[in-house]
């Protein structure tokens, strides 16, 4: 564990003290470095639940893809940022990794502790970073809306999450996860205790989103840079999916009636989100609402509580992170050169950047799930078992995924295909920046095909 | 922005038109019409917004730096340890793991087992999983 979290703490001296030409060269090395480090936690001894397992912090088969997949990203997030920050002061560039940073150490000892008040601590410390990228370096003058609504909405629900799991301490005495599991059931039979279920679900629901608490997530992805963008689709939303895997476990008994509004919430989200996709004018913002949809399979499959769904739903973060941050590059790439979000101005990209309409393809495929990239196969799994719980499911699973792979098309069709705009006269050729950018993030989605078991967790 | 440059008309934007480059060609333009080779020069007389293409004074910018030097220095880090160290070697480093929860091993296991009760006429399974002469029943109360 210390092996990547004290040289990612480094990364902030080495953001410093680095002279002004090699910032960036040497914090994408530097973080690389860490990245490939981060791998070897893929290579877990044996039977034992936990490994590399210390005072706070352990590894177990449901943290690891999640913690490659956070380690995976900060290179990604540099190689992002470096454009749109190249006009800005180099002390400000210097702040602008060194919140990256933080934001990843924050999520490394969030994703790897085992006490769940740690946890709970790292969720909340990893608001701050975020909320000054974006209310400090968005692009539009929501950015401070936006930052609002993010901070409020996920705070507000997370306090009820702080009393909650006070009262689990005094209960049993102790957070840790690795008792967690085994300890006695509670009786829980009182409205204090069903108060008590929704304050332990309510802060995760809200990152995930759930359909009727989302408001912020368009707003702050849109508003974010796009490294801000990066982190908060790929990463602050599965940090909701993974708190509400290691709390359900408490839940028991309850979770078996009270999540019935929770699943269906969801579900219809996917639904609704898909079709404000297919409605969507700024091109962030229907990436935004497809996270939506895709967290509300994300969350039913969570809820039900088997292990298909678990499965399922760890599958489909890990491809969803890969895919939505791929989009939101590739929507970048875009508003850098014709400094505008709107899909309608920005038309026939295929003429005029045919390598990156490859990029925008691939990446559109996936987040229709297409077989037989993983977010098919965590897809499937998930829409199964919720079929198995109740088969009048499928009528909303099946149909959102039926609408998931109209706005996906639209959103491609729209952005590459068609005649140029007039106004558009010649743009900036691809940058190879880009290019790695892209393939960094869809080689290891198409890599995973051919390797699932990684991203199984438990189930394994 | 580019609504402004929409109602000004097609005047502005010929002056626009000279300030990114599409590709550079080396070739002469042969009796073809120029539209098939795009232009590239220098920012001619026109207002660019103080917008000038890296690719003018760099034709080889990857993106990364404005300074040659260390822009080409960063594209290579980036692909090698990204592509070549992370993907590839890290890669076949995941390939290589042991066989984690000895799922592949009870496959061929099973497998194994099935052959040779076949071979051996023996059913596949039987039907008790507990021997039954060991489960001692409660007596009748």
């Amino acid at each position: 564990m210390l092996k990547i979290l004290i040289p990612t703490m480094m990364l902030i001296p080495t953001t410093w003290l680095a002279p002004s030409k090699h910032i960036w060269p040497s914090a994408l090395a530097h973080s690389l470095i860490i990245a490939i480090f981060s791998l070897l936690w893929l290579s877990s001894p044996g039977e034992t639940g936990w490994w590399l397992l210390s005072n706070l912090m352990a590894l177990d088969p449901l943290s690891t893809p999640l913690l490659v997949l956070t380690c995976w990203l900060l290179p990604l997030m540099i190689l992002a940022s470096q454009n749109h920050t190249s006009a800005e002061p180099v002390n400000r560039q210097r702040m602008y990794l060194m919140l990256l940073t933080s934001l990843q150490i924050f999520l490394i000892i969030a994703f790897s502790a085992t006490e769940v008040l740690l946890f709970y601590v790292m969720f909340e410390a990893t608001l701050i970073p975020t909320l000054i990228l974006i209310t400090r370096w968005g692009s539009q003058g929501e950015r401070l809306n936006a930052g609002t609504y993010f901070l409020f909405y996920t705070l507000a629900a997370s306090l009820p999450l702080l009393v909650a799991l006070l009262i689990l301490q005094k209960t049993t005495g102790s957070l840790s996860l690795l008792p967690l599991p085994y300890a006695a059931a509670f009786p829980l039979i009182s409205v204090a205790d069903k108060l008590w279920w929704a304050g332990c679900l309510l802060a995760f629901l809200v990152k995930m989103p759930l359909y009727g608490m989302h408001l912020w997530l368009p707003k702050a992805h849109v508003e974010a840079p796009i490294a801000g963008s990066m982190i908060l689709a790929a990463v602050l939303l599965k940090l909701g999916g993974y708190g509400m895997m290691r709390m359900m476990v408490v839940l028991e008994p309850l979770t078996k009636e009270l999540s019935y509004p929770f699943i269906i919430l969801a579900l219809w989200g996917v639904i609704m989100t898909g079709s404000v996709c297919l409605r969507q004018t700024d091109l962030k913002s229907l990436i935004a609402y497809s996270s939506v949809g895709h967290m509300g399979l994300v969350a039913g499959g969570i809820l039900i509580q088997t292990p298909w769904g678990f499965t399922g739903a760890l599958i489909l973060m890990i491809a969803h992170g890969l895919t939505s941050s791929a989009l939101l590059c590739l929507a970048n790439t875009n508003y850098e050169r014709t400094h505008t979000r709107t899909m309608m101005l920005a038309r026939g990209m295929q003429m005029l950047l045919p390598l990156m309409t490859s990029w925008w393809f691939i990446a559109t495929l996936a987040n229709l799930a297409l077989p037989p990239l993983p977010n098919l196969m965590g897809e499937l799994m998930i829409i199964t078992s919720l079929f198995n719980w109740s088969w009048m499911t499928i009528v909303l699973t099946g149909g959102g995924t039926l609408i998931t792979a109209g706005y996906s098309l639209y959103m491609f069709l729209m952005t590459q295909r068609g005649p140029v705009p007039q106004h558009i006269l010649a743009l900036n050729p691809s940058h190879t920046r880009e290019h790695l950018l892209l393939a960094l993030h869809l080689l290891p989605l198409l890599l995973l095909i051919l390797n699932p078991t990684l991203v199984w967790g438990w189930t394994a | 922005m580019l609504t402004r440059v929409w109602r000004f008309g097609p005047g502005l934007t010929r002056l626009l038109r000279h300030t990114q480059v599409r590709c550079v060609s080396q070739s002469k333009p042969s009796g073809m019409s120029s539209a098939a080779v795009t232009e590239a020069h220098a920012p001619a007389a026109g207002s660019t917004h103080g917008e000038v293409s890296p690719f003018v004074k760099n034709p080889d910018f990857h993106g990364f730096s404005s300074d040659p030097v260390v822009d080409e220095w960063n594209m290579r880090i980036g692909f090698f340890l990204g592509i070549s160290v992370a993907l590839v070697i890290g890669g076949t480093f995941i390939h290589y793991l042991p066989d984690h929860g000895m799922r592949q091993w009870a496959r061929r296991e099973a497998e194994r087992l099935i052959q040779q009760r076949e071979r051996d006429g023996l059913p596949l399974i039987g039907e008790n999983y507990y021997d039954p002469s060991k489960i001692i029943l409660p007596t009748k109360e």
